[in-house]
């Protein structure tokens, strides 16, 4: 926090003008968690509801948040984009993605964020697989991430350390270039090619994801990563 | 002209022309479709040559080589179909998109912005 607080004091940054999309399908159980833990830091926060079973208004009311939601499910991607888009019309500096079912530490936020403007790139990445980062991943979790690591690489060319991290912080400006037309979980590898096209600078940080049974009963299996692949290959096709 | 002969030209005959009136616009479609028609209803009132040209392209029979032409012919029918379908999506996608920007809200009234 220390680097960002001097910023704030600084008036470089405000906190109020780094955006968090929180992106969120049958979260009930999690969400109001996830904002409250985010609550102290004063961002601004945006909870996109890609069209869950309950609405999320109830749960949400009288809290400091944005809510926007989706008639119907659209799929993380097009939630994403969504918040990203509304973050921006807000004149958002910084965008933060933030998974909304609690494996993300809020406070890997600021480092991320240091990170970003230390480097001055575009996009902060988080890994979970870097010197430094804590995670409690299951064998068969890790598996399967190095295996979408491997994919990602053959379709973006960019070989990063994690693969579906959803912690990320863009600048504006690399917000703009990213339009995901992926609606569903293949914006993680369409992500790379929007930062390989655009020629935008990305770094990784370690960051702290932590697993629980909530999570992974949430999380990609090996059918989602079947899905996932077909995707991109048709898409590929019809771009 | 045997019956399945008369059968099967009325059947590509109509397709080749509900799909001119519907396809009027899309002259590569159509000029694929017409092509396609054409050759159609030759090997059908030919049907000999089928052999003659299978046999060139090194496949057994006739009715093999329609067959594998056949499955060429579904699989592009189904990519084209995945683009429109694709393209439905993504138009779906920017509406409901449009309309969630302007019902967007912030929660907490008394801190409104």
């Amino acid at each position: 926090m220390a680097f960002t607080f001097t910023l704030y004091m600084l008036n470089l940054i405000k906190p109020k003008n780094i955006f968090i999309v929180i992106p969120v399908y049958n979260e009930q159980e999690v969400i109001v968690t996830v904002v409250n833990n985010l609550l102290p830091y004063n961002y601004s926060l945006v909870v996109v509801d890609d069209g869950s079973e309950n609405n999320l208004e109830l749960l949400l009311h009288r809290l400091p948040v944005f809510l926007l939601r989706h008639r119907v499910n659209l799929g993380q991607g097009a939630a994403l984009q969504t918040g990203i888009e509304f973050a921006l019309a807000e004149n958002a500096e910084f965008i933060v993605t933030f998974d909304g079912d609690n494996q993300h530490d809020p406070k890997d936020i600021d480092k991320l964020l240091t990170s970003l403007i230390d480097s001055k790139a575009d996009i902060a990445i988080g890994s979970r697989f870097m010197k430094g980062a804590v995670h409690n991943i299951p064998v068969t979790r890790k598996l399967l991430l190095q295996l979408a690591r491997w994919l990602n690489y053959f379709f973006t060319g960019l070989l990063l350390t994690d693969a579906h991290n959803g912690l990320r912080v863009l600048t504006a400006k690399a917000a703009r270039h990213i339009q995901f037309k992926e609606t569903g979980m293949a914006h993680a590898t369409e992500i790379l090619s929007l930062i390989k096209k655009n020629k935008l600078r990305y770094i990784e940080v370690p960051v702290t994801i932590t697993y629980s049974a909530y999570s992974l009963k949430k999380g990609q299996n090996m059918g989602n990563s079947f899905r996932i692949f077909f995707d991109l290959l048709l898409n590929k096709i019809f771009r | 002209m045997n019956g399945i002969q008369i059968i099967l030209l009325c059947g590509v005959v109509s397709i080749f022309l509900y799909y001119i009136f519907s396809l009027r616009n899309a002259f590569f479609d159509l000029l694929f479709l017409s092509a396609f028609s054409g050759l159609a209803m030759f090997f059908i009132l030919f049907p000999e040559y089928t052999n003659i040209i299978a046999k060139k392209l090194g496949v057994g029979r006739g009715a093999d080589l329609l067959f594998y032409i056949c499955i060429l012919f579904f699989l592009f029918i189904t990519l084209k179909l995945f683009g429109r379908i694709r393209r439905l999506e993504n138009k779906i996608v920017d509406l409901i998109r449009q309309q969630t920007k302007e019902s967007a809200r912030f929660m907490d009234e008394s801190k409104k912005k």
